[in-house]
């Protein structure tokens, strides 16, 4: 648009030069044009006096010459014009005087003339007798009228009646000045402003211009023109020497066209033809007129443009917007969605894991084992979903800390090996020994892209073998780093070479219909991609289509410790019949355990999962409920949630570890934590605590963990065959409160007896838990009334009271965004349906 | 009489008419409010001798600020004094025309003054209470038919760049003076003094010796009568003007001949001969000294070796010199004016003490108003006593009386008669 307009403005600017430099030719036309009337009018005048002085010297050549007399008779009668004005000057008379045609205005009787004073015959001498040329005096006032005239003028011989002789005399053809004014009438119609003046070489006005101030033109240009002197002579030089056209400033400062020729038939006299530039350039606002209304037009076009423009950027905002709201929403959905899946899992997982102690119908062990491995699949599914969430929405970061490769590997290959065994698969090993121990680096992102690899082969593979290498070797560049190359190489079903770019693109699955009884997101081959994409790395695949594929990657990574890891293999395999052991179920009834979390329910299903331990189990709700036991009771080992309301468990530790002369001063104490990622170890170990447990708990890391922290001598290995039936009848009054779902209940707590009396911690604790709340919201404390809240959304869910979990789930949102409002306006309602439970629920401890 | 006039140093008078307007007496200027239609188109004819009169070409434009569509001319008239009763006559008369004092008792502007409207008749509407009753002349009858524009005096132009370099005053009396020149014609200067030898006003005998005479005649009022006269026995008054021009064409001071040759004309020549820059003191009106801004760039000897100069009393009186205020031009309304009523509307504007005094400004003379002229170039007339400061019209003196003086003057300068010759000869001395 601005460059249209420049484009635009240029071309007019142009168009206005060329139209100024036009009106200027014409004005210099005109001005030859005036020259040529002029010299027309002066040719005719001349003339005109020529034949009256012919006609009196062809008198005196006839021998009968002309008295005065007789020529101003003669004058009388030949001249048509009572305006024009016959003079006859004797030469010889030094008064320059004569007779005149007409009498003297304010004289009637005077018909003497004299020009003794004015002086317009200092040239007369040079005056050719010729009737081709114009003889013309200057303007002056014509002594007869007083009135502004010019003379033509040519030499005759008349008789002097008083001597009788023969004598020069000059005659005179007077013309009024407005006479030749007269003739150029015709310009006030195209140049109004115009004035015309006559000058002789010298700059002296011979006719003078109205608007011209002093005597002399050049004088006048000097007085209101800025010019150097050779400025100065330069004008002066033109003027007197040709025909052209040049700006000068008039008296008011305006610029002002000259325009000067000389006269054609007195090429001494200069025609000067004056004007102000405005005059001329007048003709530029046709231009104008056009600029202003295309620039008009352009205007309307850049108003609608951007109308229209606007439009469609608002609706793009607002598509972007709501795409930006949706990806968000979609995320968060994801996210919260997994989070609430995985809680619910830790009930499942738990309590399935003790049906499978518990049970000895080989029916439900079976049914039991395909509910953890399906569980176990689900957990795998939403911890994809989770990170990969996390990596679209920007918020995956790579944690390096210090692990031990050994632990890392043995990890893996416990997590694989029972798949590729339940598949009938050969899983080998080649583990270079020479791999340092300790290497820093984000150990669970590691350990997660191999799981994923080693998991994708052992799903793809229906015979044959997995075979996972690591080895390692020294870059010569980095002397502090080791190169580690990991690849798993499967005897699968292979990828076509055209399936290869799928692989990692989010959600694509291969074959898909081929493999639909294969379970899988389409998302681990791309967070491995993005793991390795974020540590500097790249995934490379090898497949043969129905042969097998070869998976493969390098890291590098600090090395922390360079002591070879040795020869895995062996140690793998001697862990492994530990393991098998480990199997096996131990009792510690004389070992002594305390478990600190403000969630009842998962105290409730802690104590579940070592119940048939007989380890005595002590629980406390809140930080300071725990450091009270912990002053009066000795334990073997302490279990401290992190995420408690008041007091965390950080801080409880700091506290118990300043109790000097408590019995449990070198207790081991571990951290229970759903924060699964790299560093956490490393965290809790700084802060204090001896190890950590991941959350949803599992079993056989629990037993695996407290066999490593018991007392060997509280621990009795002990046999499976407990015969334990669960035949324990719910009380009636429990199928009549609507607010619970007693069959999920059930399945929460495990058995009927678990779930008994976790209702009645539920409503035992729910008054003390509800004016909690109430303190918190009352003081101001928006943080910890939503983790009472979270807990309370936990606990009402373990114990099937869905609904009012998921209102406890809507306010703890609401907490946790700061909606403020929502909070005050429904916690009254909650609170009143969670003492309304608590108080249906109340007979079941008065009947304990 | 003698006090009528008073000679006010310019800058020291300007500060007063800020504070008072028109002094003495006189009303305040009023700032100028235009009787008629600001569209009104009308055009008006202003004659006169002046080959050029920008002064008044100013004044056009400062009316047109009022009367955008007026359209004023100023058109020079040769032959003027012989032709302007004619075109007053003719077919094309001017509005306004160019009028001076010596005008008044010629019976050859009888029809000049007979086309002139009385100004002080109150119908004309003109105030002119701003101008000086001493310049204010009336006909006969005691018509005012002619205001004065501009004035001048008569004494002389004075390099002031030789004094300084010479180390010398300018002489404010007759002794100093001869010293002077006698210092300034051992050092070189051939001729201390100059001026043009002419008849006119402005001649050089003229502007050193007749305001002396106008002194000794206003002290001897009683013998105007017959110096109006023509009376021979009146030619006595001017023998003490005649014996000190004697002395003074006689003395050290000036090369009269070399005058003559070099001072062609009573105007251009003067002024250019004294911007040669070696000329001391030049002897001029000062209608000349109006001509010396404008020539100034006009002159290659000033324009390269530039002086400073200023105009001063003629010292010929042994107390010192003498002041004497003429009417330089004035201005009539032809009452057959096609247009009188805006004629007489610019008349009503021009005469003002406001627009007089740009207009002396301008033109390097003095206005006619009671502060003079603020140009500096007249600086050094308020030095003169108020007894020796006075106006023409204090003399009582006609033309025809003045003009036998100045045909004494010219003869006795030149060398024609002797001075008891001039006197015995006074009212038939032959004039040019």
């Amino acid at each position: 648009m601005g460059f249209i307009l420049f484009i635009i403005i240029g071309y007019a600017n142009i168009r206005a030069e060329e139209s100024s430099k036009n009106g200027i030719i014409g004005f210099e036309k005109m001005t030859v044009t005036t020259n040529q009337i002029i010299t027309n009018y002066l040719d005719d005048e001349q003339h005109l006096c020529d034949i009256w002085a012919d006609y009196i010297n062809s008198s005196a050549k006839d021998g009968t010459p002309m008295s005065a007399e007789d020529v101003m008779a003669f004058i009388r009668k030949a001249s048509i014009s009572s305006e024009i004005e016959g003079h006859l000057i004797f030469l010889d008379s030094p008064e320059r005087a004569g007779l005149s045609t007409t009498a003297k205005v304010s004289d009637p009787d005077v018909y003497t003339v004299s020009y003794k004073k004015i002086d317009i015959f200092d040239n007369i001498e040079n005056v050719v007798d010729s009737t081709d040329v114009v003889n013309l005096t200057r303007a002056y006032t014509n002594p007869m009228n007083g009135v502004q005239s010019i003379a033509f003028y040519n030499f005759v011989t008349v008789l002097d009646e008083d001597d009788g002789e023969l004598k020069d005399a000059l005659l005179m053809r007077v013309v009024p000045l407005s006479s030749l004014e007269q003739k150029l009438v015709f310009l006030k119609g195209e140049y109004e402003n115009v004035e015309i003046s006559l000058v002789d070489r010298d700059g002296n006005y011979v006719i003078h211009g109205r608007s011209f101030k002093n005597s002399n033109f050049f004088e006048y240009y000097k007085s209101y023109n800025a010019a150097s002197a050779g400025e100065y002579e330069h004008v002066t030089r033109e003027i007197a020497g040709g025909t052209g056209t040049m700006t000068i400033r008039n008296h008011k400062g305006e610029d002002c066209i000259l325009s000067y020729t000389p006269l054609k038939t007195m090429t001494t006299w200069i025609l000067l033809a004056y004007i102000p530039a405005s005059d001329l350039v007048a003709n530029r606002s046709i231009d104008w007129l056009l600029l202003a209304i295309a620039t008009f037009g352009f205007m309307i076009l850049l108003i609608f443009n951007s109308i229209v423009f606007m439009t469609y950027n608002r609706k793009l905002a607002e598509a972007a917007q709501q795409a930006n709201e949706a990806n968000e929403a979609k995320s968060n959905f994801l996210s919260t969605m997994s989070h609430d899946i995985r809680t619910p899992m830790n009930a499942i997982l738990g309590l399935n894991e003790m049906i499978l102690r518990d049970s000895d119908d080989d029916n439900i062990r079976m049914y039991s084992e395909n509910i953890k491995t399906a569980g176990s699949t689900l957990l795998g599914i939403i911890n994809d979903i989770l990170d990969f969430s996390k990596i679209e929405a920007g918020k995956m970061e790579i944690i390096n800390v210090d692990y031990s490769s050994a632990s890392l590997l043995n990890d893996l290959v416990n997590m694989v090996q029972k798949k590729a065994d339940d598949k009938g698969l050969s899983f080998n090993l080649d583990i270079d020994r020479n791999i340092p121990s300790i290497l820093n680096g984000d150990e669970i992102r590691i350990k997660q892209i191999i799981i994923n690899i080693l998991s994708n082969a052992v799903k793809y593979t229906k015979e044959g073998s997995i075979t996972f290498s690591a080895q390692a070797h020294k870059p010569e560049d980095k002397p502090g780093a080791v190169m580690i190359r990991v690849s798993v190489a499967d005897t699968g079903i292979g990828i076509k070479p055209e399936d290869l770019d799928k692989l990692f693109v989010a959600f694509e699955r291969i074959e898909e219909k081929k493999n639909r009884n294969i379970e899988g997101t389409g998302l681990g081959m791309t967070i491995v991609q993005r793991f390795l994409g974020m540590m500097g790395s790249h995934l490379e695949v090898e497949s043969e289509y129905g042969r097998g594929s070869v998976f493969s990657f390098e890291l590098e990574q600090k090395v922390v410790k360079w002591d070879p890891i040795g020869d895995f293999e062996e140690a793998f395999r001697r862990s492994l019949s530990e393991r098998i052991n480990y199997r096996e179920k131990f009792t510690a009834p004389d070992a002594r355990v305390l478990v600190v979390d403000d969630t009842p329910v998962n105290l409730t299903v802690f104590v579940n999962l070592l119940k048939q331990t007989g380890i005595r189990i002590d629980t406390a709700e809140s930080g300071d409920e725990g450091i009270s036991l912990f002053r009066n009771k000795p334990y073997d080992v302490i279990f401290l949630d992190h995420m408690m309301p008041d007091k965390d468990g950080i801080e409880t530790l700091q506290e118990m570890k300043s109790i000097k002369d408590a019995p449990n001063a070198s207790v081991p104490v571990i951290c229970l934590t759903a924060n699964a990622i790299s560093g956490m170890r490393e965290m809790y170990t700084n802060a204090g605590f001896d190890d950590y447990l991941t959350k949803p708990i599992d079993a056989e890391r629990l037993e695996l963990m407290l066999l490593e922290y018991l007392p060997g001598d509280k621990v009795t290995p002990v046999s499976d065959d407990n015969d334990d039936t669960d035949d324990y009848v719910l009380p009636d009054l429990l199928y009549g409160i609507k607010e619970i779902d007693v069959e999920s209940g059930l399945n929460y707590c495990g058995d009927g007896e678990s779930y008994v009396m976790t209702l009645g911690m539920y409503s035992a604790s729910a008054e003390k838990k509800a004016e909690e709340i109430e303190n918190y919201r009352a003081a101001g404390d928006i943080k910890n009334a939503t983790v009472k809240i979270h807990a309370l959304k936990s606990a009402s869910r373990a114990i099937g009271a869905l609904e009012l979990g998921e209102f406890a789930a809507k306010l703890e949102k609401a907490g946790n965004s700061g909606d403020i409002e929502t909070l005050d306006k429904e916690l009254g309602e909650l609170l009143s349906r969670y003492r309304q439970l608590a108080s249906d629920l109340e007979p079941l401890n008065e009947t304990e | 009489m003698k006090k009528t006039m008073r000679t006010i140093l310019p800058l020291s008078l300007a500060f007063m008419l800020l504070l008072q307007g028109c002094a003495g007496g006189k009303k305040a200027d009023v700032p100028f409010t235009p009787k008629y239609d600001k569209d009104t188109e009308f055009s008006l004819t202003v004659a006169g001798s002046y080959g050029n009169f920008e002064s008044l070409e100013a004044e056009f434009e400062r009316f047109y600020e009022y009367y955008p569509n007026a359209n004023l001319q100023y058109v020079t008239m040769d032959d003027y004094n012989n032709v302007i009763s004619s075109a007053l006559a003719g077919s094309e008369p001017p509005d306004i025309f160019m009028t001076n004092g010596a005008m008044i008792g010629n019976e050859m502007y009888d029809d000049m003054f007979e086309a002139c409207e009385v100004l002080s008749d109150p119908s004309s509407g003109i105030d002119y209470s701003c101008i000086r009753d001493s310049l204010i002349r009336t006909t006969d009858s005691g018509d005012v038919v002619m205001l004065p524009i501009f004035t001048t005096s008569y004494g002389m132009l004075v390099n002031l760049d030789i004094f300084e370099k010479e180390g010398l005053k300018v002489p404010t009396d007759f002794k100093e003076f001869k010293d002077v020149c006698a210092k300034l014609k051992s050092a070189g200067y051939d001729s201390p003094v100059m001026g043009t030898d002419r008849f006119s006003g402005s001649g050089l005998f003229n502007c050193f010796v007749y305001p002396m005479f106008a002194y000794d005649v206003i002290n001897n009022s009683d013998k105007v009568d017959s110096l109006n006269n023509l009376e021979p026995s009146a030619g006595e008054l001017m023998r003490p003007a005649l014996e000190r021009l004697d002395e003074f064409v006689n003395s050290d001071c000036i090369d009269v001949a070399k005058c003559q040759e070099e001072i062609t004309d009573e105007y251009d020549s003067v002024i250019m001969r004294f911007f040669e820059g070696d000329v001391p003191m030049m002897l001029a009106a000062g209608d000349v000294v109006s001509g010396t801004a404008k020539r100034e760039s006009k002159s290659d000897a000033f324009s390269a070796h530039p002086f400073k100069y200023g105009f001063f009393a003629a010292p010929a009186g042994d107390e010192g010199g003498y002041f004497i205020n003429s009417i330089s031009v004035c201005f009539s309304v032809n009452k057959n004016s096609r247009n009188l009523d805006m004629t007489n509307e610019f008349m009503r504007f021009l005469i003002s003490g406001k627009e007089l005094r740009n207009m002396a400004s301008l033109k390097r003379l003095i206005a006619p108003v009671d502060d003079f002229s603020s140009d500096e170039m007249y600086s050094a007339l308020a030095g003169i006593p108020d007894k020796r400061s006075f106006s023409d019209k204090e003399t009582g003196l006609l033309d025809p009386a003045v003009r036998q003086f100045r045909a004494a003057i010219y003869a006795v300068g030149n060398g024609q008669m002797s001075v008891d010759e001039a006197v015995a000869a006074y009212g038939s001395i032959p004039e040019e």
